[in-house]
């Protein structure tokens, strides 16, 4: 099966239908979303029509597919999905027609073929635990696999947070002993889209960036695009004037609820997680979880799910016990106790000997 | 774990073991010293009078006001500052509600019907420059006075500045400043915790020890029928 | 240093304004032989012995917020921060660090105070003695409720037992406790001075009776410099109808063992009066205008005795205010206006602020409150032994101006205290700075104004 990475782009897009009207607006979008100038647009859009349709190979570990249903959710073209239309998507498993045999052959082809050109997408963590038998494709673990197809991929992208971080297999007590990505792949770069899932568009951000200048946009601490993960939720959260005025709901059906004031009382961890969620929103901008009513979960953040319920306030929870309290309240009195005795002796020695 | 976590979690815990431990040990440690019964005739045996000592020496006497007024008026700023910052923000009113409940067992409202209320954001902060403020002047107080200077030793500027550092944080923290917000907000919470491990162990133990002295001293006093 | 070393380095000097010693070319300001080393050791010993819970809560409640300089006559006329009353302290709360806080062993394992030094002990020696009366302003002002001036009362006997204290006030120290009287009035000379006394006045004044109901008692500034106190004593005790009585085996009511810091002489001195009062049977024991005397017999005498004190102890000045209260002393008016100096030990420290007060209005005064008055007054500076050392009289004549400065601003014609001691250091700041007030004392005052029955 040959892969249709001889197609450029502008080609491909021709082929599918897709009007030079709408493929401009989406360079658009890309420039604006990554914060470039707006003479990029034009850039983008040239750059992308001439280029050659990347091979993607994009394999699934320890995930429950929620990444890959946030990208191809909608079901009109959009923003989102144009990516696939510029891909050449050479290998997905929950995607694809092909299973089994065929399917892993298909992989093989395509990496052999595009050796040292090909993105190599990856969501879910990947299990280390019994030599990575806990989870296998084919009878390979995760690991194998990742590295075998690590080495002949220009770049790694791991998509949502278990790639990025490890995400919910690797929650207390991490019985697979997953890992993320970048535990794995050393020696090629890795960018980390996290998210549970992440929006959509930094996917396809990320993609179009790499394609119109071959390279991965800029990264922060943690391997994310700063573009989309450089501000916090709480700094471009539309409640944010409510949590400046000392304005919160106290509970999820309260009048400040019902007024949409802050929810840092109720567990929101907007001012810890850095996303895109407050400005380019989900399911084509119409909303995200506060607009909603209910806290940010902090999912794109390392270890989320080990941070406390997501329904106690930041400031709650992890700093002991009234136990450990009681104990350094005891230890502190026996040694107080120790000290007065030794200061009273040598007052009753010192008189003795007067 | 990254500092933010470390800063919330294991780093409280110990900051707040050696807290409560520190405390109790030099609180202990002294009120069991040794004590003699006082055989005079008291003036007035009701000496446990003598306790409202506790409250009056809030504020000095007439007499000495005039020289020590300033010292009186930016001390007071600085901790009533302090407490409002500490106490009127809700962060930290959610942290103190949570300690005080796994402690009691139920929060101020179950106890007594009524939230503790808090202020808003811009109002904390515009407490804290001015709390900050207040701080800045004692020290300069401290290095300019002379007699301040005589007497000053390393417990009272390594106070001032476990004092002033959550202040300074979290302002900093509030305000986006500097480096990413969890980043400063850890840092935030570590000034808070070399905060507490130090409690116990400089002069910012006074906070618990006036107590104990002004009521020993006033009844000693109004056993004599002393001036308080 | 032997008896007969004592009277002829440290003669008396019983001719100027204030009684003392006489002024020395060399001064002794270590007394004994003892090596350094050894004095230190002993300081130290004393310091731990005195401390105990309440000494102890004090140390580790000061702030250092300074205040305490504030409220210090030495301070506030001179400007120099070594005279801030906490930190005259100074070695007395390294020891307590170092020794017996509940932190001691990690504050001589890690040398977080230092180690106190003969050299220090010695340059606190001024700070302890000559700069401080123990007048309990700074008690008043700290913040923090902490009796700063009883502290400096313990580090006195840790300064004693290493033999450094001021030359002067050791020498009228160990004269009071080898003879009876820091100022050469033995019960000998006691005698002889009541005889003439007695006769020049035409006055019966009792002395040594087997059995009385008050047991008077004088100072050795009023034997030797206010002899007319005695007279004006037994004028009043006789008009009242008292049986009344002075003793020869207990007199002395100044405590210089208490100023000196010598603990030892402290409780030698207390317990002749005490011995005294027994022995005749008191169910009062009066004490002379002194403060001092006022503070070690009615606060500490009965700690010292080891069980409560079975006669009721009265300064001279509640003694007359509640005669006055009783309506059995009644006095001419004497028409003029007066301002009250506060002996420091009797008023702020005493608890008897309201004794003089009720006497001078029943003599008819104008009185004119100093400011600050009563329980704020300041001190007059010569207190606490300071008055003895001569060393310190530059720095008693400046903290002297405070007081003319006062009395000036009231404008009364007659300023009036109730402490010999206090009225001697006004004695030598008059002549010192010519000054045209003269201080009356409110028993003489009484005496010579008693309403004939």
């Amino acid at each position: 099966m040959a892969t249709m990475a001889a197609q450029t782009v502008g080609e491909a897009l021709k082929q599918q239908g897709v009007s030079r009207r709408a493929f401009l607006k989406f360079c658009t979008a890309m420039a604006t979303l990554m914060a470039l100038p707006p003479q990029s647009a034009p850039a983008i859009a040239q750059a992308l029509s001439a280029a050659r349709r990347p091979s993607v190979i994009w394999l699934p570990f320890q995930e429950c597919t929620g990444c890959t249903e946030s990208l191809t959710r909608s079901d009109s073209p959009s923003v989102e999905n144009m990516i696939f239309n510029m891909i050449s998507l050479d290998y997905h498993e929950t995607l694809f027609a092909a299973a089994g045999d065929a399917a892993e052959a298909a992989r093989e082809h395509a990496m052999q073929e595009n050796f040292g050109k090909y993105l190599l997408l990856v969501d879910g963590s990947v299990a280390t635990g019994l030599d990575g038998a806990y989870s296998c494709i084919g009878g390979v673990s995760n690991v194998q696999m990742l590295e075998q197809a690590a080495k002949g991929a220009a770049a790694v992208i791991a998509v949502g947070s278990c790639a990025s971080f490890g995400g919910l297999p690797r929650a207390h007590p991490n019985p697979t002993g997953a890992v993320p990505v970048s535990a794995i792949v050393k020696d090629k770069p890795v960018i980390n889209i996290s998210g549970c899932p992440p929006i959509p568009v930094v996917i396809t951000g990320v993609l179009a960036h790499y394609l119109t200048f071959g390279s991965l946009p800029e990264l922060d601490a943690l391997g994310r695009p700063k573009a989309f993960y450089g501000e916090s939720i709480h700094d471009r959260c539309y409640r944010r004037p409510f949590y400046d005025q000392g304005k919160f709901a106290k509970t999820f059906d309260d009048e400040g609820a019902r007024n949409g004031w802050c929810l840092y009382e109720l567990g929101c961890k907007g001012p810890v997680t850095h996303n895109a969620c407050a400005t380019v929103k989900w399911n084509g901008a119409t909303s995200y979880p506060i607009q909603s009513g209910h806290g940010c979960l902090g999912c794109s953040e390392p270890d989320f799910w080990d941070r406390g319920s997501f329904y106690q306030a930041l400031p709650v929870g992890s700093w002991g016990g009234a136990k450990t309290l009681a104990v350094a309240a005891a230890a502190g009195a026996a040694v107080g106790v120790a000290a007065a005795a030794l200061a009273r002796q040598r007052q009753r020695d010192i008189a003795k000997e007067e | 774990m990254d500092l933010l976590d470390f800063a919330r979690g294991p780093g409280m815990q110990y900051a707040l073991f050696v807290f409560v431990f520190g405390i109790l040990w030099r609180l202990v440690g002294v009120l069991l010293l040794a004590t003699k019964p006082d055989l005079s005739e008291p003036r007035r045996p009701a000496c446990w009078k003598g306790m409202r000592m506790v409250l009056s020496r809030f504020w000095p006497r007439r007499e000495f006001l005039q020289r020590t007024l300033a010292t009186e008026a930016l001390g007071y700023t600085f901790h009533i500052g302090f407490l409002v910052v500490l106490v009127f923000f809700l962060p930290h009113l959610l942290f103190l509600e949570d300690v005080f409940k796994r402690l009691i067992g139920t929060n101020l409202h179950g106890l007594i019907g009524v939230s503790w209320p808090y202020l808003s954001g811009g109002v904390i902060m515009v407490v804290g420059a001015v709390t900050v403020a207040a701080l800045i002047a004692l020290l300069v107080h401290r290095v300019t006075s002379p007699v301040k200077r005589l007497i000053s030793n390393f417990d009272d500027y390594f106070s001032w500045l476990v004092t002033v550092a959550p202040l300074i944080t979290g302002m900093m923290a509030y305000a986006h400043v500097w480096r990413p917000y969890p980043t400063v907000l850890a840092l935030h919470l570590l000034s808070v915790e070399l905060l507490l491990v130090w409690f116990p162990f400089g002069k910012l133990m006074h906070a618990l020890t006036i107590f104990a002295v002004r009521a020993a001293t006033g009844m000693a006093f109004e056993r004599k029928g002393a001036a308080l | 240093m032997s008896a007969t070393d004592v009277d002829t380095v440290h003669p008396l000097e019983l001719e100027q304004p204030r009684f003392s010693v006489k002024k020395p070319e060399v001064r002794h300001d270590r007394q004994g032989d003892t090596p350094d080393a050894q004095r230190v050791e002993r300081a130290m010993r004393n310091f731990v012995r005195d401390f105990g819970r309440t000494a102890a809560l004090y140390m580790e409640a000061c702030v250092h917020c300074g205040m305490c300089a504030e409220a210090c006559h030495f301070y506030v006329a001179t400007g120099k921060p070594e005279y801030t009353p906490i930190w005259k302290i100074e070695p007395f709360k390294q020891a307590y660090k170092r020794e017996y806080g509940p932190f001691a062993f990690f504050f001589r394992l890690l040398n977080l105070k230092s180690k106190v030094t003969v050299g220090q002990l010695q340059e606190w020696q001024e700070l302890l003695y000559d700069s401080c009366t123990m007048c309990g302003r700074c008690s008043l002002i700290c913040p923090a409720g902490i009796d700063i001036s009883s502290l400096v009362a313990l580090a006195r006997h840790g300064m004693c037992e290493a033999g450094l204290v001021p030359h002067e006030l050791w020498a009228v120290a160990e004269r009071a406790q080898r003879q009876g009287s820091p100022l050469g009035a033995t019960p000998k000379v006691f005698k002889e001075r009541i005889e003439w006394l007695a006769d020049e006045h035409e006055i019966d004044i009792a002395l040594d009776k087997p059995e009385a109901d008050v047991l008077c008692t004088l100072s050795s500034i009023e034997i030797m410099k206010y002899p007319q106190s005695i007279v004006a004593t037994a004028k009043i005790m006789n008009h009242l109808g008292l049986a009344w009585t002075f003793r020869s085996d207990g007199y002395e009511a100044t405590n210089f063992g208490m100023l000196a810091g010598n603990a030892e002489w402290q409780k030698d001195m207390s317990m002749k009066l005490i011995e005294a009062a027994v022995a005749c049977g008191a169910r009062t024991l009066v004490l002379p205008e002194c403060g001092h005397a006022y503070g070690a017999l009615r606060w500490q005498g009965a700690n010292v005795y080891g069980r409560p004190l079975p006669f009721q102890v009265m300064h001279i000045s509640e003694f007359l205010a509640q005669q006055v209260e009783q309506g059995r002393l009644k006095l001419k008016p004497l028409a003029k206006s007066a301002t009250y100096h506060d002996p420091c030990q009797v008023s702020r420290r005493g608890g008897a602020t309201a004794a003089a007060r009720t006497v001078l209005q029943a003599l008819g005064v104008e009185l004119r409150e100093m400011t600050p008055g009563a329980d704020a007054n300041w001190c007059c500076g010569g207190g606490g032994g300071v008055v003895t050392i001569h060393r310190a009289d530059a720095l008693r004549y400046k903290v002297f101006q405070l007081k003319m400065e006062q009395i000036e601003r009231t404008q009364a014609e007659v300023p009036v205290t109730a402490c010999s001691n206090c009225r001697q250091t006004f004695d030598d700041g008059q002549q010192h700075f010519h000054w045209d007030k003269t201080m009356h004392s409110l028993l003489e005052l009484v005496a010579g104004n008693l309403e004939p029955t």
